[in-house]
């Protein structure tokens, strides 16, 4: 290690912070869809192998969780094949345990979640499918447990996905009788296992109770709309919000986080019924 | 830092660094108290290079994080530009050799990292923003000073980087 005094900020250091600075706010004040262009390009160059690792080390970790739990499926089945009586009811919880993939009516794309560093990773996800796979702009984004985002930005083998916890995002929402509509946003309470969301503009006379599901409602799909029917989006925890006399805005505990969560499906069909797709929560 | 081979530690630690960020952190499990091996490449890089190298080189890895998760970009070139030349100043004036000190040095570049990124994007605000900078980014930090010290020590001739007990 050198000492401090051949080490203190030099004029040509202070200009060469000053001019990245400069350039950060700038890039900082530049319009969404070049942030987007510039993205798709660092990484479909720069960043591409890199990304390739980080996708290969994902599909790895995934495998090995799949390959256990498909042991542990196949252990289960071997000892219910010889209880014939017992083999529905247990086909049944495998059939569950097996999870979406099986059970998606519509075509998607299986994709692994390439988290970041950043404390904004959550709000966006990189994802590892792009347009070589299939996956195009305003394409659905769902986890096993419902409603994950769209995709933003497509790039060779790559997406950006806005989650729902990103300020922008907005769906159409349902109750799971469809009796009751409204609109589904993040809400940035303080919630430490990260953000929840809101269900606007619910009509004062519909009253919701804690527990209740909440759903995409599949409004105008296929005529601009971007969600199919039936995603589980969370569940109703209480009344956030009442406009008096006009309509109430309730908190919904979301049914999938996105800064968690490792494998997504990209959809490419939005012309479907999902509700009977998704497993429901365990109590 | 003595003969030709000198010249290429510091290059073999930074990359080694990088590759771990992409190929180590998904086995961590929970993505954000994981540690930001990226950053600290570049704090790495600070504590051998002069101030104005480590602003470029921190407004190089902003602008590729950014890229990465393009929610505010930008936010993450300033970030860690301020904190690269910050990080290079610093250690310029107080050159610790202490491991603890260099502990609270990664700790503190990860936490003001998060700061500056979260205000500089303007997306996370009320109980979200104090939440995440009292709980996940203070947890990330730790995570990366730990790793930061580990680094430290294991590579702490090819760093040239005297260690006091």
């Amino acid at each position: 290690m050198t000492f401090a005094s051949e080490r203190y900020a030099s004029r040509r250091d202070t200009l060469a912070f000053i001019v990245c600075l400069l350039l950060s706010i700038t890039i900082r004040m530049t319009p969404a869809a070049w942030h987007d262009r510039v993205s798709a390009q660092l990484q479909n160059t720069l960043l591409r192998p890199l990304l390739a690792l980080q996708g290969w080390a994902e599909s790895v970790r995934t495998t090995r969780e799949r390959f256990a739990r498909v042991v542990a499926e196949r252990d289960s089945a071997a000892v219910v094949a010889t209880l014939a009586d017992a083999l529905r009811e247990e086909n049944a919880q495998l059939r569950a345990m097996l999870g979406l993939r099986q059970r998606l009516p519509v075509r998607h794309v299986p994709a692994e979640v390439l988290h970041q560093s950043l404390p904004t990773d959550g709000f966006t996800l990189l994802i590892s499918a792009g347009r070589r796979q299939g996956v195009r702009v305003l394409s659905p984004v769902v986890a096993s447990g419902g409603l994950v985002g769209v995709v933003r930005s497509v790039g060779g083998n790559t997406s950006v996905v806005v989650a729902w916890a990103h300020p922008d995002f907005r769906a159409s929402a349902m109750t799971a009788d469809g009796a009751v509509f409204g609109i589904a946003a993040p809400f940035g309470g303080g919630d430490p296992g990260g953000p929840l969301l809101e269900l606007q503009g619910v009509p004062y006379r519909e009253e919701l109770i804690p527990g209740t599901r909440v759903y995409t409602s599949g409004l105008a799909t296929g005529e601009g709309g971007i969600y199919p029917r039936g995603i589980p989006i969370g569940t109703i925890l209480s009344v956030r919000e009442e406009l008096a006399g006009w309509a109430r805005t309730y908190l919904v505990l979301p049914a999938v986080h996105p800064a968690s969560i490792s494998h997504v499906m990209v959809l490419l069909d939005t012309r479907a019924d999902l509700t009977e797709s998704f497993v429901p929560p365990e109590p | 830092m003595n003969g030709r081979n000198g010249v290429y530690r510091l290059p073999t630690v930074l990359l080694l660094l990088v590759v771990l960020h992409f190929t180590l952190r998904p086995w961590l499990g929970e993505p954000r108290p994981a540690p930001d091996f990226l950053l600290l490449a570049l704090l790495v890089y600070a504590i051998r290079a002069r101030p104005g190298a480590a602003a470029i080189a921190g407004f190089i890895v902003g602008l590729l994080s950014d890229a990465l998760t393009p929610v505010a970009f930008g936010a993450g070139a300033l970030a860690h530009t301020v904190v690269g030349y910050l990080a290079a100043w610093g250690k310029a004036i107080f050159f610790a050799e202490n491991l603890a000190v260099n502990a609270g040095f990664f700790f503190a570049g990860t936490w003001v990292r998060d700061l500056l990124v979260l205000v500089g994007g303007g997306h996370v605000e009320g109980m979200g923003l104090v939440w995440q900078l009292l709980l996940w980014s203070p947890l990330k930090a730790a995570s990366t000073a730990l790793v930061g010290v580990i680094v430290l020590v294991i590579f702490r001739r090819w760093l040239a980087i005297r260690i006091a007990e």
